[in-house]
């Protein structure tokens, strides 16, 4: 952190290197267009760049970086000025699975397009909890603390955004 | 616990993220009521699909991106970027670079299509049929003629120079009147051409006749100002005055010469006319063309020369099969219309019409001429005047 604040361009670099994954998923399942997401996932790191001075360090960095690009996923979905069309089959990644059966295979990509219709039929601040909590592993609290909501907020949502995910995807779960 | 508020807990069960009592009582209830049991169940099942999604990689070469998009830039390009970034700043400096373009633009095209927009540009050799105005470059022209002819119609026109003036219309009084206000050169010149109307038949073709009579701007302005009473004026011009035109085609003209001769008053028309009578004679005797004695006659019609250079209101064209039959229909439209025509010409591609017409009938004279053949409007000023000129190319 010290490094970072610094300016050392080195901690900056492993910092990108360390998070571009995570703020790219972020920006991927939330804007659904790789180039957008992109796009989205280098203005968080430069933001964060300009803004390293003013990161006191009583959260965690990730957690700090989630807060950045889910703020900006979010302005820049309320903007209106987003492409409409959204890559849906880049939504989500696809599951791995060992040597499966055409069958199987079929069924499983049925069910991924199932799962990404669903996710991105999500409302954006449901589909946002959901992908920071089933998708990136963050706690309650860390969601809470990176939209800057209360913990009860974030129960009620994730709850919510697994119970329309769950009707949605009935029939493929076992 | 209702299984509704049991329900309500069930994705905070799965998460471990509720208290000991609330999952206390949770799990008391489940084990008493299988559909909550089940309900928990496909709710974890669907969380299991979730978190069994590939975590998505960024693009090969990201981190690189990022790395140089964040690199400082040069100093020039941040000063630059400085400068001109901020909209307050940037918005006034690239508006006034557009005004500042678009009034260059208009002001070029404006002093150098003026000239050239006679007409609409009438083709070369065009033969003006007129007894007014004609372009001055039909100067160049006047070498080629015949002495013979000119002086002829030299000699007519001095002498319907020397009716008209004879006749003392009060416009023309007035006029002189204004005309007495020029400077004094100029109407010391004036004075004295009776007196050396001799002295005039002998000076050579080379001294510059305009300067004898070349006016004083203000009364030039006034002779451009006379314009619509000239055209009316000129609108009266009998058959005769029509056939010495037709003779004098390509005689110059000399509007300085032609402003000059509005000076005249009617207490010197009489003088005048024997000025006139003189310069006939003389015409008739000198071996060459005088350039001066030329211009006499065109007193009778000064203002058109200036005005000429005036572009029309209104130009076009009109694609007929028969171009005869296409005038008198032109005629009759104009007369029923309150049109006058002003001039015809003889262009290469046929005859050119200049007419004027009130700005009302103007919309059906447009219906009239598509009616008539194939009709083009060239040009249109965007504002209308009163009386709009227009000129008319008949086709083929």
């Amino acid at each position: 952190m010290d490094r970072l604040r610094r300016g050392d361009p080195r901690a900056f670099e492993e910092l990108v290197i360390a998070y571009q994954h995570r703020v790219f998923g972020v920006a991927l399942r939330m804007l659904g267009s790789r180039a957008e997401a992109e796009e989205a996932a280098q203005e968080v790191f430069l933001r964060a760049h300009r803004a390293i001075a003013d990161f006191r360090g009583d959260a965690k960095l990730s957690t700090w970086l989630y807060a950045i690009a889910s703020r900006l996923c979010m302005n820049r979905l309320a903007s209106g000025e987003r492409r409409l069309l959204r890559e849906g089959e880049e939504t989500l990644a696809r599951i791995p699975s060992g040597h499966p059966s055409p069958a199987d295979e079929l069924e499983r990509s049925e069910r991924d397009a199932a799962l990404h219709r669903a996710i991105a039929e999500l409302s954006d601040e449901r589909r946002m909890v959901v992908v920071l909590r089933d998708l990136e592993g963050l706690s309650y609290e860390e969601i809470a603390s990176a939209l800057d909501l209360e913990l009860g907020t974030v129960r009620s949502r994730l709850h919510r955004a697994r119970m329309d995910l769950k009707e949605k995807l009935e029939r493929f779960l076992p | 616990m209702t299984c509704h508020d049991a329900r309500e807990q069930l994705s905070a069960l799965i998460d471990d993220a509720l208290g000991a009592a609330e999952r206390g009582a949770v799990e008391e209830h489940l084990a008493t009521c299988a559909e909550c049991r089940r309900e928990l169940e496909r709710l974890r099942d669907t969380v299991a699909l979730l978190r069994a999604v590939e975590p998505a990689r960024a693009p090969a070469g990201f981190v690189d991106r990022v790395l140089e998009a964040a690199r400082p830039k040069p100093w020039p390009r941040r000063l630059f970027r400085a400068l001109l970034l901020p909209w307050p700043v940037k918005l006034p400096i690239e508006a006034a670079a557009i005004v500042l373009v678009a009034v260059g633009v208009v002001y070029v095209f404006r002093s150098t299509l003026e000239p050239a927009r006679f007409y609409d540009a009438p083709p070369s050799g065009t033969t003006i049929l007129s007894d007014t105005a004609r372009p001055s470059s039909d100067a160049s022209r006047d070498a080629a003629r015949p002495p013979e002819a000119t002086r002829a119609q030299g000699a007519t026109r001095a002498k319907e120079t020397a009716r008209t003036l004879e006749g003392g219309r009060p416009q023309e009084a007035v006029r002189a009147r204004e005309a007495e206000r020029a400077p004094e050169a100029a109407k010391a010149k004036e004075r004295d051409r009776a007196p050396e109307k001799q002295a005039l038949e002998k000076k050579s073709p080379e001294g510059p006749p305009a300067a004898k009579t070349t006016p004083a701007p203000e009364a030039f302005k006034e002779a451009g100002q006379q314009s619509k009473d000239a055209d009316e004026r000129r609108a009266k011009l009998d058959d005769t005055a029509r056939d010495v035109a037709k003779r004098q085609a390509n005689v110059p003209p000399a509007e300085p010469q032609v402003a000059g001769k509005l000076e005249e008053s009617p207490a010197r028309a009489e003088r005048s006319q024997d000025t006139a009578g003189a310069r006939a004679r003389s015409l008739a005797r000198e071996p060459e063309p005088r350039t001066d004695t030329l211009q006499a006659p065109r007193a009778a019609a000064p203002a058109p020369a200036i005005a000429s250079f005036v572009a029309p209101d209104v130009s076009g064209r009109l694609a007929v099969p028969d171009r005869d039959a296409a005038l008198q229909t032109l005629a009759r439209l104009l007369a029923r219309l309150g049109g006058v025509e002003d001039r015809r010409f003889v262009g290469d591609e046929g005859p050119i019409v200049e007419l004027t017409i009130s700005r009302e009938a103007y919309p059906e004279l447009l219906r009239d001429l598509a009616a008539l053949g194939r009709w083009q409007l060239v040009r249109e000023a965007p504002a209308l005047p009163e009386k709009v000129r227009v000129v008319l190319r008949i086709t083929r």
